[in-house]
């Protein structure tokens, strides 16, 4: 392959063109229009606020540097750890994205690197890494998460990146290299890109990928091992 | 490979030591114009941070120097990624796929080498050591350069933050207290906290020079009995205003009861000076949101031609 076709395949602004000529214009919470003449160019607001007349949301032109303080707060204004949560605030719309390279960056800002699993994902060079793996290689405080046991993995996972309150990616991983799903308690679809994991069946909204399981699951893991998560958060996985 | 990439580490900080300063300093001045001013098209730039689960203002400095030197067009990319944040630190490989850059410039925003800068970042970024050659793209090269924290002019901004947050104060009437982490894994940020102080008191400006720290003695929450001075300057020597110097530090001062809201959360900023023990206490923003650190980020990217 020349360079000029690689830089093509690679390229996230290339393949953002291919998926909006699709008309995929959804990833995660938000949505995405291109606005008609003269205003040209893109606006970004949460699905839900689809339905809303324009005047009703607060205007934000401030392209990426926005969007990351649109997506650092929830509704009531508590700090979102992790972006692909859903929780994304509600009540804005991003206008003056000019052309596709503003709107990829405002995207980044919103769920970082997401436009970027998505392509290697579809250039088939998304690297994955189990659960195992990615506890085996953690050293300091977080080294004790190798005793994390599989009932023990099993009940965190379903917990946590669940995606009603847990998280919206869909997960790649597997628990292990001997390819045990990452949950049992998670529905198949947790683990199928083409679906919409806010629950909204949209048929065409680009996925937010889990290609490897991120620090805050790291972390919960070694809160369940020292006792710090119990009980209270068995039985939120049980019901 | 962590190991190789700790000892590589190791071994260039010796031969850092070795540069008379003054020459280093010439070269770092040179090579650091050099760098701010010409373009580097198929080079990237990636800033690692710490980030945290629960401070939303511990990775806005990285971000916002990473959006200066966006502006400055320098690089074809720069990006950041986060131990405790996204995009992740593992997320390196979706960062930059296009096969026209072909060196990337890794740079920690940290105050020290130490625990970070020696065995989680080379882990989680797979880095071999200064140089680390990747299969895709093919022959992409990652330089891995030392941390902010190691920049010569770190001292120099120390004192002008000193100056900045008690403006007009004589200096011979004040101590100045330059406050660190201290313990735990990254003990080192201690070791370069006591470098700054050695650097700042052979100066000979300010009555006293102190190194405090929050978890080892001496403890910052003792400032009142360390000085005998009626100003009081404290500069704590972290990368961000978040959970350490927003909201643990001002507690340990006296200046608040309990840990306040984030700094992003707070109408106002804390006022300056507060009147406690009867002293004037100046307590100023953590070294790190100064914006000359986009240069410094700069800068370092040159430090690796230099060892
Ligand atoms: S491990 Fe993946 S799916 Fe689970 S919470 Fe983290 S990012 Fe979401």
């Amino acid at each position: 392959m020349d360079q000029d076709a690689a830089r093509l395949l690679f390229s996230l602004d290339a393949a953002l063109a291919r998926w909006l000529a699709a008309a995929r214009m959804r990833l995660g919470q938000i949505q995405m229009e291109t606005l008609p003449p003269p205003q040209a160019g893109f606006r970004l607001r949460h699905h839900d606020d689809a339905g809303r007349p324009h005047e009703e949301l607060a205007l934000f032109t401030g392209g990426a540097d926005d969007a990351v303080e649109l997506a650092r707060y929830d509704d009531a204004g508590n700090y979102r750890p992790l972006k692909t949560a859903p929780n994304l605030r509600h009540g804005w719309r991003l206008e003056a994205l000019p052309d596709l390279p503003a709107l990829r960056r405002a995207l980044d800002a919103f769920y970082p690197a997401r436009l970027g699993a998505l392509l290697a994902f579809e250039n088939g060079r998304l690297p994955v890494t189990p659960l195992r793996e990615t506890l085996a290689r953690q050293t300091g405080m977080y080294r004790i998460t190798q005793k994390l046991t599989d009932a023990q993995a099993d009940a965190l996972v379903g917990r946590f990146c669940r995606s009603d309150g847990g998280c919206l990616r869909t997960i790649l991983w597997r628990r292990d290299l001997a390819g045990t799903p990452a949950s049992s308690h998670l529905p198949p679809e947790k683990f199928e890109p083409a679906f919409d994991q806010t629950g909204h069946g949209e048929t065409r909204s680009l996925p937010l990928l889990c290609q490897e399981a991120c620090n805050l699951l790291v972390a919960e893991a070694r809160a369940v091992i020292k006792g710090e998560r119990t009980a209270a958060a068995a039985s939120a996985v049980d019901c | 490979m962590q190991e190789r990439g700790g000892l590589a580490r190791e071994k260039r900080g010796k031969t850092q030591k070795k540069n008379p300063a003054e020459i280093s300093r010439f070269f770092a001045s040179f090579a650091g114009y050099l760098l701010r001013v010409i373009p580097k098209l198929d080079a990237a730039l990636l800033i690692v941070g710490h980030g945290s689960t629960v401070n939303p203002d511990s990775s806005a400095p990285s971000l916002a120097h990473a959006a200066t030197i966006r502006r400055r067009g320098l690089f074809a990319e720069v990006a950041c990624v986060f131990w405790k944040e996204e995009p992740a630190l593992r997320d390196w490989p979706l960062l930059f796929p296009d096969p026209t850059i072909h060196d990337i410039f890794v740079v920690p925003n940290f105050i020290s080498e130490g625990y970070f800068t020696q065995t989680i970042i080379p882990r989680e970024l797979e880095l071999t050591g200064d140089l680390t050659e990747r299969d895709f793209p093919a022959g992409q090269r990652w330089h891995y350069c030392p941390p902010v924290g190691n920049h010569p002019a770190m001292t120099e901004l120390l004192l002008q933050r000193a100056r900045e947050v008690a403006p007009g104060v004589p200096e011979r009437e004040t101590s100045l207290l330059i406050v660190g982490h201290g313990t735990g894994l990254n003990d080192n940020s201690a070791v370069a906290a006591k470098q700054q102080v050695a650097a700042i008191a052979a100066l000979d400006r300010y009555a006293a020079v102190l190194s405090t720290y929050m978890e080892e003695p001496p403890h910052i929450a003792d400032w009142a009995k360390l000085t005998d001075t009626p100003n009081v300057v404290v500069v704590p020597f972290f990368i961000s205003d978040g959970l350490h110097s927003y909201q643990d530090i001002p507690v340990l001062l006296g200046l608040e009861p309990e840990p306040t809201a984030a700094a992003s959360q707070q109408a106002v900023f804390r006022q300056n000076p507060r009147h406690l023990h009867g002293r004037a206490l100046y307590y100023a923003s953590a070294i790190g949101t100064e914006p000359r650190f986009a240069d410094i980020i700069l800068e370092q990217t040159a430090a690796l031609a230099l060892a």
